[in-house]
């Protein structure tokens, strides 16, 4: 249902969204939707997007780049997500991008590698093995050396897919998919850019 | 992301706490989504497990490795080592935001509900139980539990979340029927864990706050919060409490559990 729909509203060749000038016989509804506007957004208003609420856009990449893994040099923490300890390690998720590996030894913590792991959000380790999630796959590592881990294995297509139409969201703007950019790995929500033709 | 924290400031004054019990009934439904024992890793033989935190969505028990994801659980069959094998899949029917492993229970928490899962059978998990938050403005994530009791942040959603949120207590001797028995009013709560008698609870505003648990069912907030980040998470850890920022990692001795040492921040 909201597949058809969406995909209505999605035709690149639509001219932009714009208001219509109100005339009398659409005041009625106007002042009606107006209201219940003001009672249904009253509390996240979003100035200057008109009617809208959230826009979002689709992030990109390719099952080629999804799939690489490396193990890098410690680097500078950027989105910091979920930790996990093990023995005298400590992990920690950098969202989407992949796993810090914290040595503690002595209660001198010290970050030691970065194991890539693209669009990786949470993980779990057992008996030296180091269980991830990588987009719809579940990656396996043997960490019995913690800063040289070595891929193991890859159970696909385990987790969902993201929708590659439209956004987990209704009442929203998003730009409309384009294939031949690959496939749709998550949705953002940007609302600095102009008001999108898809909406759902 | 949904939240739920809890107050600081213990309620002492029946009436209030009564009122405030009112407003939260709803919402607090929810119960365990994290592991937060203080003691080491479980371990069989060579085979650790280790520890995530109340907002994780991954937790291995035994031989099984149990995710969510969207509305699904999955569980994975890892007895032999870094093979996993999909076993079953089971809709919740809701959006889940963690898990929390407990004895031979799951706490999933989901934006308004919290389901208890048992896991007597490990590979298939069996509904037992959910609670329903009454305040859809409300969500509930992290859960911890310990013994008989089961602590969760119950964080209202941006200004017009109605209710204030709280740190929430619930008698879960029945598991089956969790009952709320206190709250602390709090900011603007994440993630929880315990070590022995302290419970440690982020707050965006408040920073790291301290609660004296010897009283299981009453916690009181123990007089100084941390305040040297914007905590998400704590896991504590052996002696070490390992505490997710928004910049990264700090940790803090806390072999005197009331009073964490800092150890290092990393970023």
């Amino acid at each position: 249902m909201g597949k058809n729909k969406t995909e209505l509203l999605c035709n690149e060749n639509a001219k932009p969204v714009v208001r219509k000038k109100i005339n009398t016989t659409d005041m009625r509804r106007f002042v009606s939707f107006f209201i219940l506007s003001l009672i249904l957004f009253s509390c996240d208003p979003k100035p200057g997007v008109g009617w809208t609420r959230d826009i979002y856009v689709p992030v990109y990449s390719t099952i080629s780049s999804v799939q690489q893994y490396d193990v890098e040099p410690a680097k500078p923490t950027e989105q910091a997500g979920k930790i996990y300890a093990y023995q005298n390690y400590i992990f920690q998720n950098d969202l989407y991008e992949g796993i810090h590996i914290i040595y503690n030894k002595d209660q001198n913590p010290v970050k030691v590698a970065f194991l890539k792991i693209p669009l990786n959000t949470d993980i779990a380790i057992k008996g030296n093995y180091l269980y991830a999630n990588n987009y719809t796959d579940l990656v396996v590592f043997d960490i019995t050396d913690p800063q040289h881990p070595q891929f193991v294995r890859r159970v696909a297509n385990v987790f969902p897919q993201v929708n590659q139409d439209y956004p987990p969201f209704t009442n929203v703007y998003f730009q409309c998919t384009d294939k031949s950019k690959g496939i749709v790995v998550r949705w953002e929500k940007n609302d600095s850019i102009p008001v999108p033709n898809c909406r759902r | 992301m949904t939240a739920f924290l809890f107050l600081i400031v213990a309620v002492k004054n029946s009436i209030m706490r009564k009122t405030i019990l009112y407003f939260l009934l709803a919402p607090l439904l929810l119960f365990a989504c994290e592991k937060n024992t203080s003691g080491p890793s479980t371990s069989k033989g060579n085979e650790t497990t280790g520890q995530g935190g109340s907002l994780a969505t991954f937790a291995i028990v035994g031989n099984y490795l149990y995710t969510v994801s969207e509305s699904q659980l999955k569980v994975f069959d890892i007895a032999e080592q870094g093979n996993p094998q999909l076993k079953n899949t089971e809709n919740i029917g809701f959006t889940i935001e963690t898990i929390f492993p407990f004895k031979d229970k799951l706490f999933i928490g989901s934006p308004t509900q919290i389901f208890i899962y048992s896991i007597e059978d490990p590979a298939n998990p069996k509904k037992l139980s959910s609670a329903i938050s009454p305040t859809v403005m409300r969500r509930c994530d992290p859960v911890v539990a310990k013994d008989s009791v089961a602590y969760a942040t119950l964080r209202t959603n941006g200004p017009c979340g109605g209710t204030q949120s709280v740190l929430a207590v619930y008698n879960i001797k029945d598991i089956t029927n969790p009952v709320q028995v206190y709250t602390v009013p709090v900011s603007e709560p994440y993630g929880l864990g315990y070590s022995g008698d302290v419970l440690y609870v982020c707050d965006k505003y408040a920073g790291l706050m301290l609660f004296d648990i010897s009283d299981p069912y009453t916690p009181t907030q123990i007089d100084h919060n941390l305040q040297d980040g914007i905590y998400q998470d704590v896991i504590p850890y052996q002696n070490t409490l390992i505490c997710w920022t928004t910049t990264g990692v700090i940790l803090y001795d806390i072999s005197d559990n009331r009073n964490p040492v800092l150890i290092k921040s990393i970023n």
